[in-house]
């Protein structure tokens, strides 16, 4: 097996934390976890990747034809759909925190220290 | 009886939605009825699921009906024992505790606020319950997204919002972590249940299975906020309206413990059990950083929801350390501690909560004096103080004792001193913040300190019936967690945790449909020497709080006082407030954790 399908997510998945480490402002620094989540996504469809087969819809082809693992690509759906609502929640928050401080550096917003 | 599985999280579920549904025009009064009503519920189904556990063994339910064929499982199983069972139903009577308490919560509310909850206390349960790898990630998400929504729920409080902003990023990544792994372990296993995971394993500990264990574990230390994975957890605390901090410091970091025993015993015990010696050095040094960090955090906070909060800390550690040594009495220990310890710790929040709703501020010096008022509360809240401490007769005390066995059968007697003093450090906390409510004792603060302004109040004022409706739960639990010590449930707890830990009779009964095994009747539990550390734990706490309160008075004050200063500094750095940083500090911890993890199992 090819160590590629570990490589790949796992260079995506570093990145974005570096984003997320370094950034200045909190719309990029959602977007870097976005980031990172995509990782999982690329992972995950990469393990059920098989050469050369079809998609695992069985209503117009035969159950011998030779296809992806189906649930893979049921367990990328499911993160899909949590990486939306977190998403959603975390821009919210970071609306409402421009709204109040008027900045959106997270260098600014140190109100919890110690 | 199986069914009763996942009507513990349909009935949670449905009343969430029907108090979304009515919220708008329904009285309060009735949605807080139903919402008690759903929560006492799956309390009860859960106990009931676990005690048919103990007596017919695990109860297990596949969902649609897909069984496994010739030993081989493609589908979706809830597998009860009864420890997950019993902390299930934990998690359900501290969730309805925390109804019962907000009763008059939130009056102008729509619904939103309990039917968050709702799903909260839902997810929670099904994360217990579940015996699939994948599906507990999904639980695990739909916990940490109600609990990131619930915590910025007072959105017109803008640090609200910034607390929440930082467990979401925290602890998103942290999942993102255990996603990982578990795509890891379908790679190698082509299965997701643990019970088909574990015998696909077998055996082969190569470094790839130990990525997969390490990437899992530490996003579950996220949540179980050990050192250095913690700094989300008080900035939620803080900001959390007071019945979610029940739920989160009683129930909710300790389901990222029970989430790296379960991984650890269910799934990975054959493959790293030769190594076990390794894994156990690691968590074990995770565990005490974590109890360390967190008692002397805890001990340096005037803010009382902030102290309770490092305070759950150091207690995360102790249970991490517990978990760690992997050794089934320990983690029976680690068991009864958890039941114990969220009884003590959610009573300690709601105190601070009736504190908050009276005084719109838990800052500790703008309090000073003040808790005359309410001679009852700071009974209450030093009462606590010493359960904390592991002061028989609460419960922690038990759960101490077993944990302390467990050291000394690993040779590891010098964990047992260090658990006392930081679970006494976190005890004498409290009663430092006591005695100056109550007494106004102790140095006055450092006037070039920011003083915190106002909080905006939770409720309306407490007075009157809200204050008894406040009292009565905060009472309850207090009551309970010293009758909890009462209860004979050591030897249980640790038989519970044998079967817990077994992972050869979980793989017969789930994958090859093998008869349940009943629990058998665990072995005797002398207390006597638990009894004697539990009091020198409440003497220490009592006198470390001495220290802090009358220290002023000792001749070499002035060095004293500027060393502590001066060695405090570093920690008070470490959490600098900056969610960047916890990225950092998350990145940093984790890779040190999957290297020692690979360095030490070669």
């Amino acid at each position: 097996m090819s160590w590629l399908p570990y490589i790949v997510p796992a260079w995506i998945f570093v990145i974005g934390l570096y984003g997320m480490a370094t950034s200045r402002h909190l719309v990029h620094l959602i977007l870097c976890l976005s980031v990172t989540q995509s990782a999982t996504y690329v992972l995950i469809l990469m393990i059920g990747y098989r050469t050369g087969a079809t998609a695992p819809v069985f209503s117009d082809v035969l159950s011998t034809v030779r296809a992806t693992d189906p649930v893979v690509q049921a367990v990328t759906l499911t993160d899909i759909v949590v990486g939306a609502t977190v998403t959603a929640l975390l821009l919210a928050f970071a609306l409402r925190i421009y709204k109040t401080y008027g900045t959106v550096d997270p260098q600014d917003l140190r109100t919890m220290q110690g | 009886m199986s069914e009763l599985a996942p009507l513990a999280i349909a009935v949670p579920l449905i009343a969430s939605a029907a108090t979304a549904a009515l919220g708008a025009f329904a009285p309060r009064s009735l949605l807080a009825a139903l919402n008690v009503a759903a929560s006492a519920f799956a309390t009860a189904a859960c106990a009931v699921l676990a005690r048919d556990a103990a007596l017919h063994g695990s109860v297990i339910h596949w969902f649609g009906g897909w069984r496994p064929a010739h030993g081989v499982s493609l589908g979706i199983a809830f597998v009860v024992d009864p420890v997950s069972g019993a902390l299930a139903a934990f998690a359900g009577l501290l969730t309805t505790a925390a109804f019962a308490y907000a009763w008059t919560y939130y009056e102008k509310d729509d619904g939103a606020f309990a039917a968050l909850l709702q799903v909260f206390s839902a997810a929670l349960i099904g994360f217990f319950l579940t015996g699939d790898l994948f599906n507990m990630f999904v639980f695990f998400e739909l916990m940490s997204v109600s609990a990131y929504a619930l915590t910025g729920f007072r959105s017109e409080d803008s640090s609200a919002v910034q607390g929440a902003l930082s467990f979401a990023v925290v602890n998103s990544t942290g999942a993102f972590l255990v996603l990982t792994g578990v795509a890891i372990v379908y790679a190698r296993t082509g299965a997701l249940l643990m019970a088909q995971i574990a015998h696909s394993l077998g055996g082969a500990a190569d470094p790839l299975v130990v990525v997969a264990f390490a990437l899992i574990v530490a996003g579950f230390l996220v949540k179980a906020s050990a050192a250095p994975f913690h700094f989300w957890l008080s900035e939620a605390h803080a900001v959390a309206p007071t019945p979610l901090c029940v739920l989160f410091s009683g129930i909710m970091v300790q389901a990222g413990l029970y989430a790296v025993a379960r991984t650890y015993w269910s799934v990975f015990s054959g493959a790293l059990g030769p190594h076990g010696d390794g894994v156990r050095d690691v968590l074990v040094a995770f565990g005490v950083l974590t109890a360390i960090v967190g008692a002397v955090m805890s001990y340096a906070q005037r803010h009382v929801k902030r102290l309770l909060a490092f305070s759950t800390v150091s207690h995360s550690g102790l249970m991490l350390c517990g978990i760690g040594l992997l050794d089934p009495r320990a983690l029976g220990g680690v068991f009864v501690y958890v039941l114990g310890h969220g009884l003590v710790k959610g009573g300690l929040f709601m105190g601070s909560g009736i504190l908050l709703n009276r005084y719109q501020t838990v800052d500790v010096e703008a309090l000073r004096g003040k808790l005359r008022e309410l001679p009852w509360l700071a009974v209450v809240l030093a009462l606590g103080a010493l359960g904390l401490a592991g002061l028989p007769p609460f419960g922690t005390f038990v759960g101490a004792t077993l944990i302390d066995d467990g050291a000394s059968r690993a040779h590891l007697g010098w964990l047992t001193v260090i658990l006392l003093l930081t679970a006494a450090l976190t005890g004498a906390a409290v009663l430092n913040a006591v005695g100056r409510m109550t007494f106004g004792w102790g140095p006055p603060p450092d006037p070039r300190a920011v003083t915190p302004g106002r909080e905006n109040p939770e409720t309306e004022a407490a007075t009157g019936l809200r204050l008894v409706n406040m009292a009565i739960p905060t009472l309850a639990l207090i009551a309970l967690a010293i009758a909890f010590g009462f209860v004979p449930v050591a030897s249980t707890a640790v038989a519970a945790a044998g079967a817990f830990a077994d992972r050869t009779v979980q793989e017969a009964v789930v994958l090859a449909g093998g008869a349940p095994v009943p629990l058998p009747s665990g072995p005797a539990v002398p207390l006597g020497d638990g009894i004697l550390h539990g009091a020198i734990g409440g003497a220490l706490a009592l006198a470390l709080a001495a220290l802090g309160l009358f220290a002023d008075r000792l001749p070499i004050w002035p060095l004293l006082k500027r060393t502590y200063e001066t060695a405090m500094r570093i920690p008070h750095a470490w959490h600098s407030g900056i969610v960047t940083d916890y990225v950092t500090w998350l990145t940093a911890g984790a890779a040190a954790f999957g290297a020692a993890l690979l360095s030490l199992t070669r």
